[in-house]
């Protein structure tokens, strides 16, 4: 199946590594990306002329024209502004953990399991909230590590804000917001956003925080290590 | 400070009019899930939009526009899904309270399109050293990637 792909800056800069693995998994599952060409960015959450916000997210919307029908947007925020802008539902905005359901899972070659490993599945924010935009499987990411025998423990913190978006304005506050949700976790973080990864991993001392897509490709033998 | 009329603006920059506010059933049920809660922090998201709707004074210290994490829990928990954070964040931009991390962002996208982040951080390097982000380099060492701007993109 083709795809339009909206990897959006941050999986262009900081976060390259899940723009890696997304492109990887799409791959061996015999999908193919192809790059809105000239995309520009969706605005983020920095905008507060909310017109302005959707009219950047319009344009990369325009530049999609003819060249696809489906477009993959893995960062959480580009994923809700493309659906906020997407109001004729032109196109099916699309989010990778929205494609990654278990059948298409039972599909891969699965080389390794999680037998005995911890997890806490994170979403964080954008993800699932506001419920018009939000992913449609709110459970994907647990019944994800289930299928492959990884075990969750710790409390439901999955939907807690990581204050990530308070990083460079007052960082005390994602310290504070960021340090809750590691304690009252267990195992291995698995997150999929840049943002909360970045915020949890500056503030996890010893934890590791991994994208789903890092484990995903653990189980299908790439990465030696998770 | 801003005036009544400057509210206004803020109402219309965060896509509502100011009868919208008028539905708000004064539940305060945003006041309980509200992220900045965590921090300790005394604040009322209800009270912010009586205060637009009325024309009451909001200060740039108003804890929700300081604090706002934009997590979208009181649009949840709120009966008409009123979007508090949109409007946390036109009043921000009205207030002009931005970060010169937040600035440096958007001017980055202003010059390319996209967020040049080697860019960003250039430019937030007197703020970021002040702020104490420093400590925080080690850590951040997995994320730096030397790499040259996109071209600039049509917007």
């Amino acid at each position: 199946m083709d795809y339009g792909y909206y990897p959006g800056c941050s999986l262009t800069g900081s976060a390259r590594k899940l723009d890696k693995g997304v492109r990887e998994i799409f791959r061996k599952l015999g999908h193919s990306l192809n790059e809105i060409p000239d995309w520009n960015c969706c605005g983020a959450l920095e905008y507060g002329d909310r017109s302005e916000l959707t009219r950047l997210s319009r344009e990369n919307l325009k530049k999609a024209e003819g060249m696809c029908s489906e477009i993959v947007a893995p960062c959480p925020a580009c994923y809700k502004n493309l659906k906020e802008a997407n109001s004729g539902n032109q196109f099916a905005i699309l989010h990778p953990l929205e494609l990654f359901e278990k059948d298409i899972m039972g599909s891969l070659n699965v080389k390794r399991d999680l037998k005995g490993k911890v997890f806490t599945p994170y979403y964080g924010c954008v993800l699932l909230r506001p419920e018009e935009t939000s992913i449609r499987n709110r459970n994907v990411m647990e019944e994800l590590i289930t299928f492959f025998g990884g075990e969750i423990e710790g409390e439901k913190i999955k939907d807690r804000c990581c204050g990530g978006n308070q990083f460079f304005v007052n960082k005390w506050a994602t310290e504070r917001l960021s340090t809750l949700i590691l304690e009252k976790s267990k195992g291995i973080m698995v997150v999929f956003c840049p943002l909360c990864h970045m915020a949890l991993k500056t503030f996890s001392k010893d934890r590791k925080i991994i994208y789903l897509t890092d484990l995903v490709l653990y189980i299908m033998g790439e990465n030696n290590v998770i | 400070m801003l005036n009544v009329i400057e509210y206004e603006k803020v109402i219309e920059l965060a896509g509502y009019k100011r009868e919208d506010f008028s539905v708000c059933l004064g539940c305060k049920i945003c006041a309980s899930v509200c992220t900045v809660n965590d921090l300790s922090i005394d604040m009322n998201p209800q009270e912010l939009l009586s205060s637009l709707f009325l024309g009451n004074t909001i200060e740039k210290d108003n804890p929700l526009v300081r604090y706002c994490t934009n997590c979208y829990r009181c649009t949840s928990a709120c009966p008409w899904k009123i979007r508090i954070p949109e409007v946390v964040r036109a009043l921000r931009e009205s207030l002009s309270v931005a970060s010169p991390f937040e600035k440096a962002f958007k001017g980055s996208i202003d010059i390319w399109g996209r967020v040049y982040e080697p860019y960003v951080f250039l430019k937030a390097v007197p703020f970021l050293l002040k702020e104490g982000y420093i400590k925080y380099m080690a850590r951040w060492t997995g994320y730096i990637s030397v790499h040259l701007p996109h071209k600039v993109k049509r917007i």
